[in-house]
């Protein structure tokens, strides 16, 4: 794949600006499991470290990177499968910017994992995500549109490390495919509706580190395992409450 | 991919140091150079690296994705990381997404002590 370079150079001004502790504007139908927390990038995770990236070429589309990073920017949950929820921040996809996140567990169960993640930076052709403390990978998500030739391509790099031993063990039994398919998925949704026939995702994967870093083990005491599980335990006890008070039972 | 934004000088800079000076923009396009500089860097032996960004003119986020993982090779290969030369504002970039947990930043170029020297 021969890329070629954008005319413009980017601003410098697409960082989100530091903060120590997460807020959103965000409203979820489940649990906030964000506010208050910390991000927490690959080099803070515990598993692999991996770096993922699947690519679709838009043939036969007419259009250009910033068009397209503008479409996705604006309809991005709409092309998620529809197993997972995302919850966007009132002003869109922007720098600093907090989003929440329902995800499936397990293939089509019906337990819910909430999360979020933090727009670590968006420009006209690209958009990053980094994951909060809490969430199942201590990842950086780019996603980006750039010209092959008389193509554009739509891509989404991963750079993603399992946050905890629990979520390392699901990894090595699954949910590291499960994932890659999500993001296939994703990208084959934004293709379709693009106008691509028959979108064809490429997936390519680097473990980049095989060592765990043991250092991070303690992260398991914000492990989206047990906020999950006990978020599912207390579930009846949260909705006798609402009903108590009078609000609206969980659909 | 097409790298003619960034080149990329690896340099000895002591014993088992060794310095990669960047110059140009660091984004997808410097993916292929990074990782050339990277294997250079190693064949000669240094168990120590600079990285100069004094003569860089933006990262964007796919940018700071190839320094993160440049950083996870060095730590899977045991080498220590040094960082010169980052504007205030990449400083504060580096701050924001954490990566100053994994290397020392130094705020100029002459300030910058060799990790050898610096050693007990």
């Amino acid at each position: 794949m021969t890329a070629t370079q954008p005319d413009r150079k980017p601003t410098t001004d697409g960082w989100a600006r530091p903060v120590d502790k997460l807020t959103t504007t965000a409203t979820t139908r489940s649990v906030d499991t964000v506010t208050g927390r910390r991000v927490a990038g690959p080099v803070q995770g515990f598993g692999q470290l991996w770096q993922k990236t699947f690519a679709v070429r838009l043939e036969g589309v007419d259009t250009d990177p910033e068009t397209v990073v503008a479409y996705w920017k604006e309809r991005f949950p709409t092309f998620w499968p529809k197993t997972a929820r995302f919850y966007a921040p009132l002003s869109g996809i922007q720098p600093g910017e907090v989003a929440l996140l329902d995800l499936p567990t397990v293939g089509s169960a019906p337990v819910k994992m909430s999360t979020g993640v933090l727009v670590i930076y968006a420009d006209r052709e690209s958009f990053t995500f980094m994951t909060p403390e809490g969430h199942a990978l201590s990842a950086w998500i780019t996603f980006s549109a750039f010209r092959d030739g008389d193509v554009t391509v739509v891509q989404a790099q991963a750079l993603e490390r399992t946050s905890d031993p629990l979520i390392e063990l699901g990894y090595l039994v699954g949910f590291n495919r499960e994932n890659d398919r999500f993001w296939e998925a994703t990208l084959a949704n934004l293709a379709a509706s693009l106008g691509v026939a028959s979108p064809a995702v490429e997936t390519r994967r680097l473990c980049v580190d095989r060592r765990r870093q043991w250092k991070y083990v303690r992260n398991v005491r914000y492990s989206p395992v047990i906020s999950t599980t006990v978020s599912t335990v207390t579930a009846p006890v949260r909705w006798a409450r609402r009903r108590r008070a009078g609000g609206r039972a969980p659909e | 991919m097409d790298d003619t934004r960034v080149r990329i000088d690896v340099e000895p800079s002591g014993p088992s140091e060794t310095t990669l000076c960047l110059h140009g923009d660091i984004d997808v396009f410097a993916d292929a150079a990074l990782a050339e500089a990277y294997a250079s860097a190693t064949r000669d032996g240094a168990t120590s690296l600079r990285l100069d960004f004094d003569d860089v003119g933006y990262i964007n986020s796919t940018g700071i994705a190839l320094i993160v993982r440049l950083l996870a090779e060095a730590r899977r290969d045991r080498r220590e990381v040094l960082a010169v030369g980052l504007s205030e504002h990449y400083r504060e970039i580096f701050r924001i997404t954490r990566l100053s947990d994994y290397l020392t930043i130094v705020e100029t170029p002459a300030a910058a002590v060799s990790l050898e020297e610096a050693a007990p």
